[in-house]
């Protein structure tokens, strides 16, 4: 707006016009401050879930709250799903500015719009495989992990320096109320007098039409992503499952009811979690070894711990087990020692895991869920449970123990 | 050209400096073929977006201009919901039942439950709408005015 205009000549017939009042700076500014949130949120929660899967060495991750990874995934997964419908309203919003004459007026302005670029290929893409990744569906030529977690930092620093680039447009948006904004068109403000409010001295509201009004379509917008939103979080929220419209997961359908994200078939350890001869190895300064005879009678501690999934889904279950300092105590270790647990699952990325810090203390090797012996998609004979812990880094069809 | 205040220098420059974190960490530990199919992937979701999605949706905008005017915004209001609804439930109907039954994912009918969604929007555009000719009757009285538009103090306005 400081730029001095130069003559840009009339773009051709057939090039796009826009003429709706609807978009405006003062609309844009107010979906970009709700997505901006959104996404701050969406990358501060999961920079926690990665650090769930690979706490530092000097930070193990904290026992408690026992629900704190619940919450931050949860918020994680909802932020992300709300974001996908909010980023395509906000596009809506400023599409004209795709087709602003020259295509290129210098160096600068060249590389800004090849940053927008970035940013809204980036925003679509770590959205879209974000939601996909829920309904376990990866059509994508590349593993998701560590694609998703490197495109977020280039996210959100995409959207740090569209800030700064537009902060003069976002203040201007946001103290100018909505029905006075500007007319948002393919034209900048300085060569269009049609964009009413585009000074600080004339003020004139853009007239007022038949179409819906900018008030209305934050309202429509709202409206949308709410139902989205209170039919999808049932999934982890568990007081709105009955109204899980949306929602990819129905914990108390599964089993037990809790949900299951591998089965016993899938990982090809049914017969070997069934074996009567199954047992437990305890290695460590005393190895010893429990049979399936041995659980019951050790099997004599309760706690409420929520299973959470990295894909947004968690639920509050109630698990009776053995303590797992016990079990290290026997064996010669203690509450510093690490403990790694190893399934029996023959193979697979999440085949064992690392206890170590305060989850020692907190952790059960658990025989009963909801107050049933495990049920084998669960885990049977024996599984891993422990409080703010990554679903999947709760091991299941546990076969040894190492203390070191 | 202004130079552009402090908080924008540190903002963008913090901006900068995570994009090339992010990309340096792709381009170093993500395999070439990988990302190949990842830049292949952000080219589409630029052209699906602007080329396809967009268009389509200002040619929904331009047939709407003949839905008659006093009813038009109520049409776009619900138009915006139900497509924003739309956008999410797309997956999950695609995906539905695809999953194991143990695992208690994807196992709704999405088209039913997205159809009682679509059934939610449109009863409450529709009361919305029956609410704004009420109230235009009682605000009118009997000479009317058909398509006059509430303002802010409640008068009809005429066209």
């Amino acid at each position: 707006m400081t730029n001095p205009v130069r003559p840009t000549g009339s773009p051709p017939e057939w090039w796009p016009r826009f003429s709706s009042p609807l978009r405006s700076t003062a609309l844009t500014a107010r979906l970009g401050l709700v997505l901006g949130v959104c996404f701050g949120v969406c990358f501060l929660t999961g920079l926690l879930s990665h650090y769930q899967y690979q706490p530092w060495g000097w930070l193990p991750t904290p026992a408690a709250p026992v629900w704190g990874y619940r919450i931050t995934q949860g918020v994680h997964v909802t932020t992300g799903v709300a974001s996908l419908p909010l980023l395509l309203v906000k596009l809506w919003s400023v599409y004209p500015n795709l087709f602003r004459r020259p295509v290129v007026r210098s160096i600068t302005h060249g590389i800004e719009r090849a940053s927008i670029a970035v940013l809204v290929a980036t925003a679509l893409i770590q959205l879209t495989t974000g939601f996909l990744n829920q309904l376990n569906w990866y059509p994508w030529p590349w593993s998701f992990v560590s694609v998703h977690r490197f495109l977020g930092y280039v996210v959100i620093g995409s959207i740090l320096l569209h800030i700064a680039v537009k902060l003069p447009d976002i203040k201007y948006g946001l103290k100018t109320k909505l029905v006075d904004g500007d007319v948002l068109t393919e034209k900048p403000w300085s060569e269009n007098p049609a964009a009413y409010s585009n000074n600080e001295d004339t003020h004139q509201p853009p007239p007022e039409t038949d179409a819906i009004s900018r008030r209305g379509l934050l309202t429509a917008t709202g409206a949308g992503i709410g139902l989205v939103v209170v039919t999808s979080v049932g999934a982890t929220l568990t007081p709105l499952e009955p109204i899980g419209l949306l929602a990819v997961r129905q914990p108390s359908t599964g089993p037990q009811g809790v949900p299951v994200n591998k089965t016993a078939d899938a990982a090809r350890v049914r017969e070997l979690a069934m074996d009567p001869a199954w047992r437990l190895d305890v290695e460590g300064p005393r190895p010893y070894r429990l049979e399936l005879a041995d659980l019951d009678e050790l099997a004599t501690e309760e706690a409420d711990f929520p299973l959470t999934c990295v894909e947004g889904w968690s639920v509050g279950a109630n698990w009776r087990g053995i303590g797992l300092l016990e079990v290290v105590r026997r064996a010669g270790g203690n509450a510093d020692s690490s403990v790694e647990l190893v399934s029996l699952q023959p193979r697979g990325s999440f085949i064992r895991s690392t206890v170590d810090g305060p989850q020692v203390s907190r952790a059960l090797l658990a025989t009963h869920l909801n107050g049933e012996r495990l049920n084998v998609d669960h885990g049977y004979p024996l599984r891993l449970i422990a409080p703010n812990r990554a679903g999947v880094l709760n091991t299941k069809w546990l076969k040894s123990v190492r203390i070191r | 050209m202004n130079r552009p205040s402090r908080i924008r220098v540190v903002i963008g420059t913090a901006g900068v400096l995570l994009v090339a974190f992010g990309a340096f960490r792709l381009l170093t530990e993500v395999p070439v073929r990988s990302l190949l199919g990842l830049a292949l992937w952000l080219g589409a979701a630029l052209v699906v977006h602007d080329a396809l999605l967009s268009p389509g949706i200002l040619g929904v905008g331009a047939l709407l201009r003949r839905v008659p005017a006093r009813g038009r915004s109520y049409v776009q209001g619900a138009l915006v919901a139900a497509g924003l609804v739309t956008v999410v439930a797309i997956p999950l109907i695609y995906r539905q039942d695809s999953q194991p039954r143990a695992e208690s994912i994807l196992g709704q009918d999405f088209v039913t439950n997205l159809a009682v969604l679509f059934a939610v929007i449109v009863a409450v555009g529709i009361l919305a709408y029956l609410r704004r000719v009420t109230r235009e009757r009682s605000t009118a009285g009997p000479a009317g005015v058909p398509d006059g538009r509430p303002t802010e103090d409640g008068a009809g306005r005429p066209t």
